[in-house]
C-alpha cells in the first residue's frame, strides 16, 4: 500500500467523517423541538377555593375555534400549550367557562404576547370566578330542602327519599339539553366526584363486623352483669348501663347497640319494678354522647373524619376529655331527672330473675373469643395505622375478612347483614349535597357564617357548636353534617386559628349531642321509643323534649368549656 | 253464653300501665269461672323497617324475648293470684291481623280486651274503629269481646256475661 493511496484514504475518511457531522447535525436540528410556548394559570372561586373541571381556551381575536385548551385540576391549576404550528399575530385572550359560575374573558397583555413569541412561559394572574343563580341553583335547593322535609317528616324512608333527590337532580342535569343550560347541575361522572367512598367502606366493613358481633348475646349478657353489679339498686344500674351502653356505642353503631340493649333493659325494669324509660333514655342519651369519642362511634364522625382527614387518634385525644365532662354531667342529670322513678325499685320475683339469667348469657362463645382478637387487632390498626398512611376504610375491610375467614359463617347470611340500604343512603345523599355544593349554595352559607362570625374563632366555635346542635334537634344529622363538612372547610381556611381543624370537632360535638334534644335528632332515639312503645312504654315526642332538651344543654355546655379550654387555652393558635 | 261454657279465656295485652285493669279484669273473670287465661302479646316491629338498620332476624328474636317476659310477668301475677292454669303467647305482625288469626284458630271463648282512651294518640284502636273490629270479631271468630275501661282498675267483673 502506498503513500498515495493512505493520503487518498485519509482524506476520504475525514470527508466521510465531516459529511456525516454535518448530516447528523442537521437531522438533529430538525428533530429538536420548537420551545414550548405555555400559559400556565389559576382559577378560585370567591372564596378563594380552587375551581376544578373550568374549561380554560386561548383564543384569537376574531376567531371562534381556541388555538388551545385545558381543563382545570383539583388545585384550579391548568396549562394551555400552543401548537408551535400556529403563528402568534394579532390580540390574544383565555376564556374561562365553568357551569355555575359566570364565563371570564381576560386579554392577555403585549409583553405575554412577545413572551409567548419568545417561547418563554407566560403565568397568568389567579382568576376568581363569580358564582352565577340560575335554574339550576333553585332547583338543587329545592329539592334538597324537600330531602330533608320528607325524612324530618318520616313521609319517606331517608334512602328513598335521598335517591329521589338524587334522581330529581339527574333528571334537571340530562335534560338541559333539551330545555335549556340553565338546569344542569352535574352528570354522573361528576355526580360521583362527591361521593366519599372511604365512608362508604368503612361502613360497611364495620356492619359486618356487628354482623357478627350481635348473634354473640354479649350485650344481654353485659346488660345482665350490670343488673348484678348494682345488686338491685336502681341508681348504680342506670349509671352502669349508660356506661355499658356508652363504650359499646364508641365502637359500634349507635342504633345497633340501642336495638340490642333496650329489649334487655326493658326485661331488667319490669323485673324490678321500675319504669323502663328511667333506664332507657339515659342509655340513649349516653350513647349519643360517647359515640363521638371515637372515629367510628357515629356516622357523623365517619364523615367528618373521612372529609377532614381527622384520624382515629385525632377523635380519640381531642374529643375523649370533652366525652368524660359530658357524662359526668348527663349522669348526674339523669339521676336527678328520673329519682322518683329509680326509687320505686321492688323485690325482684326469684322466677322472673331465673328466667332473665337464662336469657341473658353469651350464645356464641367461640366467635365472641375471635371477635375480641379481630376487633383488637382493628384498634391497634385504627390506632396505629395513620403512620403507614393506612385509611380506616381499609381496616375495617380488613378486619371484617379476616373476622369472615376465621368464623366462616354463611357467606350469604352476612352479606344480606350488610344494610344496603344505608350504604345507598349515603351515596345518594352525598349526590345531594354534592348538588348544592356545585350551584354555590354551600358558598353562600360560608359566605353568610364567615360574615357574622367576622374573624373571631371563638364566636365561631360556639356558633358551630350550637347552631349544629339546635339543628340537629329537627332535621336528621347525618344529612345535615354532610351538607355542612364543605362549609366548616372553608371556614377553618379563613377563620384566623382554625387549621387545627377544631370547627370539625365543633361539628362533631355539636350535631350528635344535638341529637338528644328530641325524639327525631337521632336515628337511636327513634329505635328506643320504637321498641320501648312495643314493651306498652311509649316515648312522646313532648317527653324526649322535656327530658332529653335539658340533657342537651348540659351536655353540649361541657363539651363546649372543654372545647374551648383544649383549643384555645391549652393549645392556642398563634399569633 | 252462659256462665258454664267459660272454659278459656284470652287477654290481649301490651304489657303497658294502662294495661293493669284489663289484665286485672281477666284474671278476675279466670278465678270466678275456673277458666284456662291465655296472655296474647302481638309484637308489631313494622316500625323498624323505616330505620337504618342491620340484620332484622336477631332484633326480632330480642323484641319477642322481651314480649315473652312481659307475659311472663303477667302470668307470675296470675299465678299467685291463683289462676291454675295460665299461659302466654307472643306473635309478630300486624296486630288486628294477629288478634284475628289467633282468636279464629282457638277454642277461646272470651276475649278481654283494653278500652282506647279518648283522644289518646297512642292507642292502636280509634274508639269508632274498635267498635267495627269488635262486631267482626264476635261475627266471624263467635267470640265474646270484653273490653275494659283502661282507668277502671278496681272494676268488678261483671255478674252475667
Amino acid at each position: 500500500m502506498n503513500s498515495r493511496f493512505l493520503r487518498a484514504l485519509l482524506v476520504l475518511i475525514v470527508i466521510g467523517v465531516s459529511l456525516a457531522l454535518v448530516i447528523t447535525r442537521a437531522h438533529a436540528q430538525v428533530e429538536t423541538p420548537e420551545p414550548e410556548r405555555v400559559i400556565i394559570g389559576q382559577v378560585i372561586d370567591q372564596q378563594g377555593q380552587p375551581v376544578e373541571a373550568a374549561e380554560v381556551m386561548l383564543k384569537a381575536s376574531g376567531q371562534t375555534n381556541p388555538i388551545a385548551e385545558a381543563s382545570t385540576q383539583p388545585d384550579g391549576r391548568y396549562t394551555l400549550i400552543l401548537p408551535s404550528s400556529n403563528p402568534i399575530s394579532g390580540s390574544l385572550s383565555v376564556d374561562i367557562q365553568r357551569a355555575h359560575f359566570k364565563d371570564v374573558d381576560l386579554e392577555l397583555d403585549a409583553s405575554a404576547i412577545k413572551d409567548l413569541r419568545l417561547g418563554e412561559t407566560v403565568a397568568m394572574p389567579v382568576i376568581t370566578l363569580n358564582r352565577q343563580i340560575n335554574l339550576a341553583f333553585w332547583i338543587a335547593t329545592l329539592t334538597f330542602v324537600i330531602m330533608l322535609l320528607l325524612i324530618a317528616a318520616d313521609k319517606l324512608h331517608n334512602t328513598l327519599a335521598a335517591l329521589v333527590g338524587a334522581s330529581i337532580i339527574f333528571a334537571f342535569s340530562y335534560s338541559s339539553d333539551l330545555l335549556g343550560e340553565g338546569l344542569f347541575i352535574f352528570n354522573f361522572q361528576g355526580a360521583l366526584h362527591y361521593v366519599d367512598w372511604n365512608v362508604i367502606f368503612l361502613v360497611m366493613g364495620m356492619m359486618i363486623v356487628i354482623a357478627v358481633v350481635e348473634r354473640t348475646g354479649i350485650f344481654q349478657w353485659l346488660a345482665f352483669v350490670a343488673y348484678q353489679l348494682s345488686g338491685g339498686q336502681a341508681w348504680l344500674l342506670v349509671t352502669i348501663l349508660m356506661i355499658i351502653t356508652g363504650v359499646a356505642s364508641a365502637f359500634l353503631d349507635n342504633v345497633t347497640t340501642m336495638l340490642l340493649m333496650t329489649p334487655i333493659t326493658v326485661q331488667i325494669a319490669l323485673a324490678l319494678g321500675i319504669n323502663p324509660l328511667a333506664l332507657l333514655m339515659p342509655e340513649v342519651m349516653a350513647s349519643n354522647v360517647i359515640g363521638i369519642s371515637t372515629l367510628i362511634g357515629t356516622p357523623t364522625n365517619i364523615l367528618i373524619g373521612s372529609y377532614a382527614h381527622i384520624s382515629f387518634n385525632g377523635f380519640l385525644v381531642n374529643l375523649t376529655p370533652g366525652v368524660i365532662l359530658a357524662m359526668l354531667g348527663l349522669t348526674i342529670y339523669s339521676q336527678f331527672a328520673y329519682r322518683r322513678e329509680l326509687q320505686v325499685a321492688s323485690e325482684v320475683s326469684p322466677l322472673l330473675l331465673e328466667k332473665l339469667s337464662e336469657r341473658a348469657h353469651i350464645t356464641e362463645l367461640d366467635h365472641l373469643k375471635k371477635v375480641g382478637w379481630v376487633g383488637a387487632g382493628m384498634l391497634i390498626l385504627f390506632i396505629f395505622g395513620e403512620n403507614v398512611h393506612l385509611v380506616p376504610a381499609v381496616t375495617a375491610l380488613m378486619g371484617a375478612t379476616v373476622l369472615l375467614v376465621w368464623i366462616k359463617p354463611d357467606i350469604e347470611e352476612m352479606i344480606e347483614a350488610v344494610d344496603w340500604t344505608t350504604l345507598v343512603f349515603f351515596i345518594a345523599l352525598f349526590i345531594v349535597v354534592g348538588s348544592i355544593q356545585e350551584v354555590g349554595l354551600i358558598s353562600m352559607i360560608a359566605d353568610l357564617i364567615a360574615r357574622l362570625v367576622g374573624g373571631s374563632l371563638l364566636l365561631t366555635m360556639l356558633t358551630v357548636i350550637w347552631v349544629s346542635a339546635i339543628i340537629s334537634t329537627v332535621i336528621a344529622n347525618i344529612p345535615f353534617t354532610a351538607a355542612m363538612l364543605p362549609v366548616i372547610g372553608y371556614l377553618s381556611t379563613i377563620v384566623p386559628g382554625a387549621h387545627s381543624k377544631v370547627l370539625f370537632f365543633c361539628l362533631a360535638v355539636g350535631s350528635a349531642l344535638g341529637g338528644n334534644g328530641s325524639l327525631i335528632g337521632a336515628s337511636a332515639n327513634m329505635v328506643t321509643a320504637g321498641i320501648s312503645e312495643r314493651a306498652g312504654y311509649p316515648i312522646s315526642y313532648m317527653y324526649f323534649i322535656k327530658k332529653g332538651f335539658p340533657a342537651l344543654l348540659i351536655t353540649v355546655g361541657l363539651a363546649t368549656l372543654w372545647l374551648i379550654l383544649r383549643f384555645l387555652v391549652l393549645s392556642p393558635p398563634p399569633g | 253464653m252462659n256462665e258454664e261454657e267459660i272454659r278459656h279465656i284470652i287477654c290481649a295485652v301490651r304489657g303497658r300501665p294502662e294495661s293493669r285493669a284489663t289484665v286485672t279484669h281477666a284474671i278476675d273473670l279466670a278465678l270466678k269461672h275456673g277458666a284456662r287465661l291465655t296472655f296474647l302479646h302481638v309484637m308489631d316491629a313494622e316500625f323498624l323497617q323505616h330505620a337504618t338498620i342491620g340484620p332484622l332476624s336477631v332484633i326480632y328474636e330480642e323484641l319477642n324475648k322481651m314480649g315473652q317476659f312481659a307475659m311472663m310477668i303477667l302470668c307470675d301475677r296470675a299465678t299467685r293470684r291463683g289462676v291454675s292454669e295460665v299461659g302466654y303467647v307472643v306473635m309478630q305482625g300486624n296486630i288486628r291481623n294477629q288478634i284475628d288469626q289467633f282468636v279464629r284458630n282457638s277454642p277461646a271463648d272470651i276475649i278481654v280486651m283494653g278500652k282506647p282512651k279518648p283522644k289518646t294518640a297512642r292507642s292502636i284502636f280509634r274508639e269508632n274503629e274498635i267498635r267495627v273490629y269488635i262486631h267482626q270479631l264476635e261475627e266471624q271468630a263467635n267470640i265474646r269481646v270484653v273490653q275494659v275501661d283502661p282507668d277502671s282498675v278496681n272494676q268488678k267483673p261483671p255478674d252475667k256475661l
